[in-house]
């Protein structure tokens, strides 16, 4: 137990320092963008209007007083601690004054459904398949299963992305294109709702699906395919044991131990969001948001989406790092 | 095998469920009485927030300024439904006293707010006083430099003290593509800090109300107001759509696909590509010309913008002979695949424009003399419009009109002719020299030009910054583009550039008057290097003679015929300067649907603007009227 007390510590230690430095190399490429949030705001005030020139440097002196630009970088940095240490980001610049906290929550939720459900649904039809594709190699669907996952495997993302979006958009349109739910429905935990939650979500679901699917099939049967020439399965296998409880107690459960690990990563990183996927189907979320906020020069609200990233990323690391000893005794003995 | 059946099962279930809902709307809205308008302004992060006095807080174009608001007077970029000039909220044009330090605005009797209350010259001194004490409001910057006072001489009059004169101080609430809207007294002055206060729901003086929005910003919609009569707009009759929802349709491929499925009635813009498709597959599809080249021409300029505080750009003969090395033609068929307007000179080719300008100068272009140092040309060729036509036809055939006026005002009239022999001379007379195939600066330095582009996030211009570097290298300068997506207003706005494809010019369109960009021309606002250049001289350009035009139409009413006299001068100076150098209008592809609704705006109903995120373009629900 004190091995795995001090174990503990040390990784509580390296968690706490991994999220300083994130937040802070995060703090230092928001701030170092070229972009002025200022600039931004008075184009979008001036565009197409009627502007006059002595008024638009009127209008900087008070942006930059409304938006608390006027410190220098290091006032800003303080304050930036301050407000991270009670869970607040601070107003969004380029929608001013709503909290940065309210924009991010507002969003995260779509984010963390949509990425939670396919990586799941994609991790365990990957392992699943990959597992049985793994023993059973002379299954001649297995093996065609097998020839898919590869071919899909390279496709870039978008490449899949769109040919859903026009298979089922406009070649064959019974899927909607764009947004999280029908239009003028009010969100409301009604069947109806769900219903339009669950259609709206099928074709962002179902590419992320397919981009992520081949990745976990091709580990698990690599896994699986060395694990079943271990002797203790020949063993099994010679014992007469059931072939069904060989591949589910025996090698499946062996190969899921870095699978799982890798999941626990897959998961910590939902929350950057999915950028492609809520471009290309209209799909709320954390994705669109950080895109906008990068192209207004809204350095709160890019911090405030990439410092909650580095946090869950740092939290599932963590997680693995925490179980992995109850998987792996080493681990324990040697941290 | 189990697994299979159960996989299988699942798959046509779900199939099964999501063909019953094959075809149908993307609403339960009734489809013959809504219309449904892209939003280009895409995603809204903060959906829930209606108040635009708030700059950048929440959308605009969602509906909110074309439908809910309103302000004094509206020009349209094209004919008007009763002319150009609309008295909105005014009852009358602006009456400005003799020497323009005081503005006086009759108000228009019978105008209500969506919540019964009637809107009077209460909410108009409350809005220009809100502006004036309180800083960072989107209008507060312009009523405090320009306004001394406001006072209401009865309930349906205003009368605007200013601090110094301005004869375009009404311009401040004239619609282009927005002007400052008046604000409703009864609401803002319970809800405490004006910068803080969301206005959800809006209380609208426009024909609509909000109906609903999606809180995570893809769609907003409107409903015609009970008591739309008591509204400005209610003079031309009953606007057709019951609803109106501006959504946002997602990437260019998406809104092809969206109107294809006649799922999306009005496309704000897209690429000439997705224009030409959808011409091609859909029979209800159509653009502002309902043939080739579709698209509606902007009253905004794009222009090779040059940095005028570089030496390299100060020399004239320098800027003409880089005019002189561009192909116009092929910067057409490179940025809009052939559908462009072009531009000879300094004013968009649009709205009364070519009937005002263009035409009339016509003859003076075709005289025009430039001394290249060896001999004297006359550079301008006024059939480049119909040599474009002609290239179009080859693919086009009968899309492209035969009539020569049609083909003017579809592609423009003449243009400057490619000379690389004048261009040769003129860089000699301003000292620079060939060197083995390169040209070097007076100074000895190659001769290096880099072209600011905006990349992916505007591809039609940055087609024809590609092209035009591809021109200016053929003939041995160092030229090439650099793309700035995402901080090209920040470069262009510090004058960190050397050139840019850009606009410095916009206007009314419909009216002739040019202070709305030329004032700022003035060099009294030019900063020095690295200074923040307010809009919209880009190029920081000066010129005394330039001055005293603008000085001139400071001093003169903005319907007095003088003022287009001096518009005109204007196009000769910079003509004779080319400051920058003109290439079209900013053509939108504005494309409509006439499955469900039928009378949109056209060239040959120019009655509103049909690009569907300006302010004016309210005036086309009371002309749409639905198919069933």
């Amino acid at each position: 137990m004190r091995g795995y007390s001090i174990y503990l510590l040390g990784r509580l230690s390296q968690f706490v320092l991994v999220v300083f430095i994130g937040i802070n190399i995060a703090f230092i490429v928001t701030h170092a963008t070229p972009i002025d949030p200022v600039e931004q705001s008075i184009a979008a005030a001036t565009q197409f209007g009627s502007t006059n020139p002595e008024a638009v440097a009127l209008m900087r002196q008070s942006l930059k007083e409304l938006y608390g630009l006027q410190g220098g970088l290091w006032d800003q940095y303080v304050t930036f601690w301050k407000r991270v240490s009670v869970g607040d980001f601070g107003p969004s610049l380029s929608a001013f004054p709503t909290p940065v906290r309210v924009l991010i929550a507002r969003a995260l939720p779509w984010t963390v459904g949509l990425l939670l459900v396919s990586t799941v649904i994609s991790w365990i039809l990957g392992n699943l398949l990959g597992g049985l594709a793994g023993y059973y190699r002379n299954n001649k669907v297995l093996w065609l299963a097998g020839i898919v996952a590869m071919a899909f495997h390279p496709i870039p993302y978008y490449i899949v992305a769109f040919v859903l979006l026009i298979l089922f958009g406009f070649v064959w349109p019974v899927l909607p294109i764009s947004g999280g739910f029908t239009m003028n429905m009010k969100p409301a935990f009604e069947l109806t709702f769900i219903a339009s939650l669950f259609k709206h979500s099928i074709l962002p679901v179902l590419s992320l699906v397919l981009a992520g699917l081949g990745g976990w099939f091709m580990g698990m049967r690599s896994l699986v395919s060395n694990i079943v020439t271990e002797d203790y399965v020949t063993y099994a296998e010679l014992g007469g044991v059931d072939s069904r409880r060989i591949l589910a107690s025996y090698v499946m459960r062996n190969a899921l131990v870095p699978q799982v690990t890798g999941l626990a990563m897959s998961l910590g990183a939902i929350f950057t969001g999915a950028i492609i996927t809520e471009q290309v189907f209209g799909y709320p979320g954390l994705g669109t948001l950080l895109v906008s906020a990068v192209h207004a020069g809204d350095y709160s609200l890019v911090l405030g989406i990439t410092s909650v990233s580095v946090v869950a990323v740092s939290v599932a690391v963590l997680a693995v790092d925490l179980f992995y000893p109850f998987l792996d005794p080493r681990v324990r003995t040697t941290g | 095998m189990r697994v299979w059946r159960i996989i299988a099962v699942v798959t046509l279930a779900l199939i099964g469920t999501v063909s019953v809902h094959a075809e149908e709307s993307v609403s339960d809205l009734p489809r013959n009485e809504t219309l449904i308008v892209e939003n280009p302004e895409g995603t809204i992060k903060n959906a829930g927030w209606f108040n635009i006095w708030a700059i950048n807080a929440g959308g605009q174009s969602t509906g909110l300024h074309q439908l809910a608001l309103d302000t004094f007077w509206f020009i349209d970029p094209e004919r008007g439904l009763d002319g150009i000039w609309d008295n909105s909220l005014a009852a009358d044009k602006p009456l400005y006293n003799a020497d323009f330090t005081r503005m006086t605005v009759q108000l228009r009797k019978g105008i209500y707010w969506s919540d019964g209350i009637e809107f009077s010259a209460d909410d108009v001194v409350y809005t220009i006083q809100t502006h004036l004490k309180t800083n960072g409001l989107r209008w507060s910057a312009p009523i405090q430099i320009n306004v001394d006072s406001i006072s209401a001489a009865d309930r349906y009059t205003v009368v605007f003290k200013l601090k110094k004169p301005n004869s375009r101080f009404h311009a401040l609430f004239t619609v282009r593509w927005n002007a400052m809207w008046m604000m409703p007294k009864h609401v803002f002055e319970k809800a405490g800090d004006p910068l803080r206060f969301a206005f959800d729901p809006p209380v609208t003086l426009g024909a609509y109300v909000l109906h609903g929005y999606d809180p995570n910003g893809k769609w907003f919609i409107w409903k015609l107001r009970g008591d739309w009569q008591r509204t400005s707009i209610g003079r031309f009759g009953k606007p057709g759509p019951k609803y109106v929802v501006y959504l946002d349709p997602g990437p260019p491929d998406k809104r092809v696909i969206a109107q294809l499925n006649h799922q999306l009635d009005i496309v704000h813009d897209t690429s000439p590509e997705g224009m030409f498709t959808l011409v091609k597959q859909s029979k209800s599809s159509h653009g502002w010309f309902k043939a080739f080249p579709y698209a509606h021409p902007d009253p905004t300029l794009p222009a090779v913008i040059f940095n005028h505080q570089l030496d390299l750009f100060k020399n004239r003969d320098v800027r003409w002979a880089l005019a002189l090395l561009i192909d116009i033609r092929a910067v057409s068929l490179a940025s809009y695949r052939g559908a462009a307007t072009i531009s000879a000179i300094g004013v968009p080719p649009t709205g009364s424009h070519p009937e005002v300008y263009h035409a009339p100068l016509e003859g003076w272009l075709r005289e025009f003399e430039l001394d290249t140092g060896k001999r004297r040309i006359r550079p301008y060729e006024p059939a480049v419009g119909r040599q474009i036509a002609e290239m179009n036809r080859a693919a086009m055939g009968d899309q492209i009109p035969a009539d020569p006026i049609q083909i003017a005002r579809a592609f423009g009239s003449g243009w400057w002719k490619a000379d690389p022999q004048a261009a040769q001379e003129l860089l000699e007379k301003a000292g620079f020299a060939k060197r083995a195939d390169k040209w070097v600066t007076p100074d000895g330095k190659p001769f290096s030009i880099r072209i600011m582009v905006e990349g992916e996030s505007r591809p039609v211009m940055t087609r024809a910054g590609s092209m035009i570097a591809q021109q200016w290298r053929q003939f041995g300068i160092d030229a090439s583009t650099v793309v700035a997506q995402g901080n090209m207003f920040d470069r262009r706005n510090a004058g960190d550039f050397e050139v840019f494809i850009g606009w410095s010019v916009e206007t009314w369109g419909g009216h002739p008057d040019l202070s709305f960009f030329l004032d700022s021309w003035h060099s009294q606002f030019v900063v020095p290097p690295g200074k923040p250049q307010p809009p919209r001289n880009w190029q920081r350009w000066s010129h005394p003679d330039l001055d005293r035009i603008i000085d001139r139409i400071r001093k003169t009413a903005f319907d007095d015929p003088r003022g287009l006299e001096l518009g005109r001068e204007y196009v000769k100076l910079t003509v004779r300067e080319m400051p920058t150098i003109p290439l079209m209008s900013y053509n939108v592809f504005t494309a409509v649907d006439e499955t469900h609704w039928t009378g949109y705006p056209s060239a040959e109903q120019p009655y509103a603007n049909p690009v569907p995120n300006w302010a004016n373009s309210r005036y086309m629900m009371v002309r749409l009227k639905p198919r069933q």
